[in-house]
């Protein structure tokens, strides 16, 4: 008896408690409300964060290399590379990225208008651009541009290289180029659609055979000639989530500024696999060359091209290996001329930690065979330490 | 007198009842905040897309519903949750997915809001807006998209 009433007295305390704290907390919960929609309402009329001016990114890389030929040895600066991305209402953009790199032989700073394109978007499905753009062939050239900070390996594969670090294919185009994604019941197509200037052969001096660099020709077509490509994807759904695989082609006439011109109808098609999800990063691309001779007669060239890569992210780290080849006719001009249109193979082996989300650094070790010209191989190590802002 | 005189053991027994007593409502009174509170994809009354789509328009994959341009937004207050439960991304992997994003296509990376307060402000009033809060019933003025 003593002890229900004991029971009810404290029960009644505790009740009396609750129901003064939920009064106290009703009038508390008042004042909060009130604040609330004051503090929201002073919020919405100022610009969230990400809204006040035009943010600039860039990307920023220093390193060094160890090559065992008597190639590069020590220290160097990498790219500064910046962009911005003004937006124009709902529909209209534009992407601007501007490099200022060390040229590896002069030493000398360059600057280049890497990317200087705007575009419309009518929706999901289409945004057409114009400008100098990355020619969306494959996968890599529209994944990784000159941010060596998002890019896994140090490296990209040499025969896809930029065109002033020797890369045999139009890295950029100056044109047109439209692109869109359509969703299906299952899965999605990716397209692009390019045209432009054709790109030239520069050769250095015009009387030095192989010794010419492609020249995206962005002021305008100098040559008169023009370009086109496609690439067309499917994205997986479901369990296949991050696999995308892709056609791609592309044709231009190409002349070079030799003493006696070599003018020629260059033809690439070919495919590409890759595969981002689940700590994976699997690459990988085809390229099949068809090149008409149309200032020698020589008839109808074929070479190929291809690399794949993988790695494998676990905590901080990543370990990637890439392997490459290019077998390319030295009969064909269009590769003859240029400085790096030898054949080669590759094989890569890196490791990659992740300071921050926003810094990496990267050991990188390749041995390379040259399979033509002159046969011959090298061995090379190289670091970077790449960040974006 | 003696009545009122409580003995050792009657003590101990009160007191471990009253702090049983106080333990069942504390925890009654945990276990129904919890349950009230929800996690919501709102976005504003001009915009109409499944749960299904909301992974999509925070990778920047799905940009327009219809004419409409999305402007998706994170709340710093359960972007964690968010990310994990609806993107199933680490706050890393997010920014690094948007800055490739940003920088491939020229998308604008999400804003963000600091609070589910703000975040419910900016959605109602701003057209094409998606935003996640936590709320203990549907907020009112915008469209729930799904809950997570």
């Amino acid at each position: 008896m003593r002890r229900s009433t004991e029971f009810a007295r404290v029960a009644g305390a505790l009740a009396g408690v609750l129901l003064g704290g939920a009064a106290w907390a009703a009038t508390d919960a008042e004042r909060i409300d009130t604040l609330e929609k004051q503090v929201a309402q002073m919020e919405a009329t100022r610009p969230a964060r990400g809204d006040e001016g035009l943010p600039l990114h860039g990307f920023l890389d220093v390193g060094g290399a160890y090559r065992s030929n008597g190639g590069p040895r020590g220290f160097g600066v990498g790219n500064l590379d910046f962009y911005l991305a003004p937006r124009i209402g709902d529909r209209i953009k534009g992407l601007v990225e501007l490099t200022f790199e060390v040229d590896s032989a002069t030493g000398e700073l360059e600057t280049d208008l890497e990317r200087a394109q705007l575009g419309y978007v009518f929706g999901d499905f289409a945004t057409a651009w114009a400008g100098r753009f990355h020619s969306p062939w494959g996968y890599w050239n529209t994944a990784y541009h000159h941010g060596a900070q998002i890019q896994t390996s140090i490296t990209r594969p040499q025969f896809l290289e930029f065109e002033d670090h020797g890369g045999i294919i139009p890295a950029h185009t100056v044109g047109l180029w439209a692109t869109g994604v359509v969703p299906l019941d299952a899965g999605k197509v990716s397209y692009d659609l390019f045209g432009g200037n054709s790109a030239r052969i520069d050769l250095n001096p015009p009387t030095t055979p192989a010794s010419g660099e492609l020249n995206p020709n962005q002021a305008t077509a100098t040559n008169h000639h023009g370009s086109v490509g496609f690439n067309l994807g499917y994205v997986f759904p479901g369990v296949f989530e991050g696999l995308k695989a892709g056609l791609h082609g592309y044709t231009a006439t190409i002349d070079d500024n030799a003493v006696a011109p070599n003018s020629t109808r260059v033809r690439f098609g070919g495919g590409y696999l890759v595969y981002l999800e689940n700590d994976w990063e699997i690459l990988g691309e085809y390229y099949e060359f068809s090149n008409l001779d149309l200032s020698g007669g020589t008839g109808t060239h074929r070479s190929r091209a291809a690399y794949l890569q993988a790695g494998w992210t676990f905590g901080r780290w990543t370990p990637y290996a890439r392997g490459e080849k290019a077998a390319l006719d030295q009969t064909d001009a269009y590769f003859a001329q240029q400085a790096q249109g030898g054949s080669y193979d590759r094989v890569v082996a890196g490791l990659r930690y992740d300071l921050d989300p926003r810094a990496a650094l990267k050991l990188e070790a390749n041995h390379t065979r040259f399979t033509d010209r002159i046969v011959s191989s090298f061995s090379e190590v190289q670091v970077q330490w790449a960040i974006r802002f | 007198m003696g009545h009122t005189l409580l003995t050792r053991h009657e003590g101990r027994s009160i007191g471990s009842s009253s702090i049983r007593i106080l333990g069942v409502a504390m925890l009654l009174a945990a276990f129904s905040g919890s349950s009230r509170a929800d996690q919501f994809v709102i976005a504003n009354l001009s915009v109409t897309f499944s749960g299904d789509e909301v992974r999509e328009v925070y990778l920047g994959e799905k940009q327009f519903a219809g004419e409409q341009k999305l402007v998706p937004v994170d709340n710093t207050a359960i972007q964690g949750l968010f990310l994990s439960r609806v993107l199933r991304m680490t706050p890393s992997r997010y920014e690094t997915a948007w800055i490739k994003k940003s920088f491939r296509e020229g998308l604008a990376i999400p804003s963000v809001r600091s609070s589910n307060s703000e975040t419910l402000e900016f959605v109602r009033h701003t057209p094409g807006a998606v935003g996640y809060v936590v709320a203990d019933k549907p907020p009112a003025g915008v469209v729930v998209v799904t809950k997570f």
